[in-house]
This record gives C-alpha cells, structure tokens and sequence, in this order.
C-alpha cells in the first residue's frame, strides 16, 4: 500500500513537470515584448504584479523512510507592493502543492506596512522576513526564524528564512542606528519535525523514523513575545553592531512537565564586526545564549547557556571564483552536571564544538551559470553536511537549480551525524512572470 | 581615465570657458587629458540621477533586460576640489526583470582605497557585503562591468597620448598592475569638446581586440553632454549589451544619508520615480 502511494505520488510529479511549462506561459505576461525602440515602456499604472511558478523534485539516494520524495511540489508565487505617499504596503504569498508531504499549503512570506514616522525612524508592521549578523549559513545573533527542512530539501536560499509577524523600528541618529523588532508571539524555526527527515532521537538511542512526527509545546499567546535589539553603526568601511534578545530557544531542545520537547527560555547578548581585510572581507561575531531556566546547569531537560563565536573571510580567488571560509565555535556552560543528569550520557554534547564551513561559488556565462560548493565540517562532532549545487538562467523568465544535501558522521547524536540517512538530490524549474 | 565610464551619464565639463579655450588649443599632456575624461564621464554636477535600461543579447541573439536607477552623489570632503574628482557614492535600486526587483546596490567609491560595496537581496532581508576584487566582472548578467557602474580610477593605468586627431584624442592605457585586469592594453577615442570617451577598444595578450564600448548618443542636460546610448559588444565570443538613460538629472539635491543602509531596505521613493 505504502509502495503505491509513493509511486502515484511520482506520477503526480510527472505529469505537473510536463504540465508546467504551459501552466507558466499561460501565467505568464512577457514583459519584454515590447521593441527597444526610443519609446520607454512607461511603468504601468497601478499594482506591478510578479512572481513565478516553480516546479521541484527531489529524491532521497540511500533510504525510503519516512518518504521517499524529500521535495515534491508545484509552487506560485504572487508579489505585488502598493505605495501611497510615504506608506507602502507589501505582499508576497506562494500558493504550495506539497507531493512529499501530501499537503497544500498558503505560505505567506510578507504582508506588511512600511512607513517612515518623522525622518529618522522606520516602521515595518506585519508578516515579514528579518535578517541580520554577519554569518554565511551560520546564525549568532540572528535569532529570527529559519526553516531547515527547506534548507534540507533543497528549497530556494530564501526559504532559510522562515517570516515572522512582527513589527521592526529602525531609528537613524549620527550616534548610532537602533533596530528593535518585536515578535508579539513566539516565532520558532520550522525544525524537523520526522515527516520529511530522520534524525536522532534520544528515546531510543539512534536515528529514528518519527512516526507519527514530532509533536511539541509552544509558547503560545502574548505572554510568549520576542523582542530583538540591534544598535549598529559604520566607522570608515567598518561595520560595528551590538545585539540583544529577549525569547526562547528557536528549536524544540527542551522537555517540559510533561515529557514533551518545548523551547526553554533564553536571552542573548552579542556583537559583530565586518569590514574589508587585505582584498577580500573580513567579520566576526560573537553571542552568549543564558538559558534562563538553568540556573546551575544541571537541569538535563533544558540546554546548557552557551558562548558562541564566528570568525570568517571572503574574497574572490580568481576573476568569478569566491571563496569563503568560517571558523564557528560554540562552548557549553556546564554540560557536566548536564550529562550527569541524562538517561544515557554518551549523547550527551560536548562541552566545545568547533565547526568550519568552505564557500566556493564560480559564475560563468555573465552569471547565468553558477556553480557552488558550501561544506560545513566539524572536527570535534567529526561530522560534515555538503551541499553543491548548479544554477542555469536561460533567460529572464526560465531558471532551472539543481543541487544535493549530503551528509554524514561517525555519531548518531550530533548534528549533521545524526542527518546521514537523508542524503537527497533535487531539482528545481523555475517560471519568473 | 574610466574606460566604459557612461554608466552614470553624468557626462560634463565642468567649466564650459575652459572647454573652448581647449577646443582651440589641442591638449598635449595625457594624464591632464585622462583627468578632464574623467570628470566629463563622471562627475557631472554635485549629483544626479538616471534611469538606465539595459538589454543584454547573446551570441545566439536570445535577449535579456535589466532596468534601474542610478543615483549618484559627490562626496564633497575637506581637501577635495569642489570640480570632482573625489569620493563618490551610487545607489542602484532594480525594478526588472522580476527576480532582482527590489535588488540594491550601494557603492561608496574611494579614490585612495578598496571601494566599499554592498547588495541588498530583498528575499532573504540580507545585506551582503562585496568584497573589493571581483570588479571587472559582469554587472548583473550584462557584458559591463560592476567597474563600469563607479569608475575605474585613473591612477589605475597609464596613459599615452598617441594622436589627436579633428575631433579625437586618441589614448593608449595600460594598467599599472597588469595581472589586476583582464586586458592587455586599451585604447580610448575622447571627444575634444566634450571630453567624453566616445570609443574604447580592449585589446588581449595578442593585440586583437575582444571588447569595444561604444557612445552612441549624446544630449545635453543642465549645461553637461551626457552620453544617453552606450553599447558594449563582446567582439569574440560574440554578444553584446545595449543601454540606454532617460529621465536624467544634476544638481537635483540629493542628501547624504540616502546612500545608507536605510535606502537598501527602503528605497527613497522621492528620488527613484
């Protein structure tokens, strides 16, 4: 029963793949139609509606479990911003058929309203993306959500970051610029949940199918909000930023009362630095995450408070080669008196973890094509998580994206160790209209 | 001497008395030549604005657009000449094609150090920052270079005066540090009124040229020639870039802090439309 439903679910995909690109052409006005004559095409009046239509695959290359489609879906997306004097709404949704999960979903990545209140201060209310620190793939103090399984899966780099409904202001004085973003409620990453990915799980000592997935206790309502601080300013080409969090760990690592996984509340407190070094640029970023329900440490259902810290440098190679390289490192406060208190203490973490990730991206045929190599590898977890990927733009409106998630560890427990059984390949065709 | 240096069409000279008196007395000195160049090209008003559409072709004739703004802003520092010649700053804000709409680019151009450069990726709220080297690479998937949009630095070639002719000065430059760019020498034709670089040809190892830019078209705005068509053709392996500016202004006023980060995460509407 399990093998028909895996392979109607291939068919489904095939036939959308064949069915895809009159769908996107249907959708689609070529706005370039017009000749290139001496008359510019005006901008329409009115809302400028675009987005695209996305059809992408992908397949698990060494296990059938929990499914064997990592990725399986037709994707639109609609945008479209509204402005009014100094007001400007914004909007973009995708409209989502999930094959591998057998799920439709809306996902709406923006809906928010911008504004300026007097000259020096920004407002951004509503449904939207937030970024900050200087990481590459490697979040310190950026504490606003993220979304690993799409991350896994094979999804567009934009997916890596999960929307949240909050409100941003950013205040400009010569001193210094203020950023503070409040999240009414809690906004946690979207972490595996065991429907499209096995990892391990600590009830049973090893990799693990969860079935039925992953159920968690969130903090939910008011009383669950936010908030997020960052006071940043340049001197010369240097950029200096300080950072404060008010929350919860965005991933389910505690257990609550009850015996089910939750996030335990914590503050952090950081800073980064980032400017040009020799040719290429030079950042650096550090983070204390207290975990404020462990007083002494020793309370295994709630993580230990940990320092965090981030060196990295980029520059180009040769003329369209860039290379990038991290050194991250992460210090547990106590994982002694952790362990002590753990069922099983072998996979328990370890008091240091160092990680080192390698950035090689190559852009040929003026940036149509791009190839790159990210590699995040651990020695102190001795594990590595690969992820090559290619990108050919035909032309404004067709994109096709390819790429793999590799991964592997010599322990169950640690975090890309524990995601060697998912080791998928995808596919990606995209329609811009 | 900036060599495809139309990108801003900030084309001027910047005294028009001066210009005649030149007109009628050839300049002999090419450094002095590649200096009034550079300003002509470059730092026309305190600053400016245009709208710029690009249409990139491939050797196969399949066609691509890319349409922005430039804004454009002298840096006016104690010690530098009020004529130019100076730090500079760009905004770049994308409208198409629709996977780089909402795309920033801010460019802070110095003269006696690495130029600091940043993108803003509107999909992910990310304010990437470039490192120095890659500047002789494609600009946003067009056969100019991200070196074409702020300038290449005259003190970066030298240059030697190889013929004047009626309404030329004809250039031959070569870097001071070769293995920096990919060409082996270039060769400019500036206008002698206007001082704008009406042809540059790049030439390769073996003395061919492989890469010309051409001004195609040249209005006045405000008192400065401006070119407003430029074309930029890859001579062997075929392809080529056509832009073309309209709407283009000097002197219209705009204020330090709109090239900041304020701008990558909102654009200063009043500037942009």
């Amino acid at each position: 029963m399990a093998k028909l439903r895996r392979s109607r679910r291939l068919d489904v995909v095939l036939a959308l793949l064949l069915l895809l690109p009159a769908i996107a052409a249907k959708a689609a006005e070529d706005a370039w139609d017009d000749s290139w004559g001496d008359d510019w095409d005006e901008e329409p009046g009115g809302l400028v509606w675009t987005g695209f239509l996305e059809l992408g695959a992908g397949v698990r290359l060494d296990d059938d479990e929990p499914t064997r489609a990592t990725l399986g879906e037709l994707r639109g997306r609609t945008e479209t911003e509204w402005a009014a004097e100094r007001w400007t709404a914004s909007l973009k949704v995708d409209a989502l058929r999930d094959e591998a999960l057998n799920d439709s979903a809306i996902d709406l990545r923006e809906l928010a309203l911008q504004f300026p209140v007097g000259s020096a201060l920004d407002v951004k209310a509503g449904r939207q993306v937030l970024t900050w620190g200087t990481g590459d793939l490697l979040f310190l103090n950026d504490l606003f959500p993220k979304d690993f399984e799409s991350f896994f899966a094979g999804r567009e780099d934009e997916y890596l970051k999960a929307p949240s409904t909050a409100v941003r202001l950013t205040a400009y004085t010569d001193l210094v610029n203020v950023d503070l973003v409040w999240t009414p409620e809690f906004e946690p990453d979207i972490y595996l949940d065991g429907e499209r990915f096995t990892f391990f799980n600590p009830a049973v000592g090893d990799i693990d199918v969860f079935d039925p997935p992953l159920s968690v206790d969130r903090p939910e309502g008011l009383h669950s909000g936010e908030v997020a601080l960052r006071l940043f300013k340049r001197v010369r080409s240097t950029e200096l930023a300080l950072y404060a969090y008010h929350g919860y760990f965005k991933q389910p690592t505690a257990l609550n009362r009850r015996g089910r996984a939750t996030f335990a509340p914590m503050e952090a407190a950081g800073f980064s630095i980032r400017g040009p070094l020799g040719a290429g640029i030079a950042n650096a970023e550090g983070s204390w995450y207290e975990s404020r329900d462990d007083g002494n440490g020793d309370n295994p259902n709630v993580p230990n408070s940990q320092a965090r810290w981030l060196l990295g440098y980029e520059r180009e190679l040769i003329p369209n080669l860039t290379g990038a390289v991290q050194y991250y490192g992460e210090r547990l406060d106590d994982p002694a008196l952790l362990r002590a208190g753990l069922p099983d203490p072998r996979f328990a973490p370890d008091k240091w973890r160092s990680l080192f990730t390698l950035r090689l991206s190559y852009r040929a045929l003026r940036d149509n094509l791009t190839l790159g190599l990210f590699t995040f590898y651990s020695p102190s977890d001795d594990d590595y998580h690969l992820r090559p990927t290619v990108s050919y733009r035909f032309s404004d409106a067709w994109q096709i994206s390819g790429g793999a998630s590799l991964f592997g560890g010599s322990k169950v427990h640690t975090t890309f160790g524990q995601l060697q059984d998912n080791d998928n390949v995808y596919l990606r065709l995209r329609r811009y209209y | 001497m900036k060599p495809s240096a139309w990108f801003a069409a900030f084309a001027t000279v910047a005294v028009s008395t001066a210009s005649a008196v030149a007109a009628e007395q050839p300049l002999t000195d090419a450094d002095a030549i590649v200096a009034r160049a550079n300003l002509a090209a470059y730092y026309a008003g305190a600053d400016g604005r245009s709208e710029a559409r690009m249409v990139i072709s491939d050797s196969q004739g399949r066609q691509q657009v890319r349409q922005f703004v430039v804004l454009r802003r002298d840096v006016s520092e104690p010690g530098y000449p009020a004529a130019g010649g100076g730090d500079q700053e760009f905004l770049v804000v994308f409208s198409r094609p629709s996977d780089v709409r909402g795309t920033v680019y801010l460019v802070e151009k110095h003269v006696d150090r690495d130029d600091d450069r940043w993108l803003y990726l509107p999909g992910l709220d990310l304010v990437k920052r470039i490192s120095a080297g890659d500047k002789r690479t494609s600009f946003v998937g067009s056969h100019y270079f991200y070196e074409d949009v702020s300038g290449r630095l005259p003190a970066a070639d030298q240059h030697e005066l190889i013929e004047t002719t009626d309404a030329h000065y004809v250039l031959r430059h070569r870097a001071v540090v070769p293995d920096s760019v990919e060409f082996s020498e270039y060769t400019t034709w500036i206008d002698r009124e206007t001082f704008l670089p009406m042809r540059i040809d790049y030439r390769n190892s073996n003395g061919e040229v492989y890469r010309r830019v051409e001004a195609q078209a040249v209005e006045t705005f405000g008192g400065h020639p401006t070119v407003t068509r430029t074309l930029v053709s890859d001579l062997a392996g075929g392809g080529s870039t056509e832009m073309r500016f309209r709407n283009i202004g000097y002197d219209i006023g705009l204020p330090e802090d709109v090239f900041s980060e304020r701008s990558l995460r909102a654009p200063p509407r009043q500037w942009l439309e």
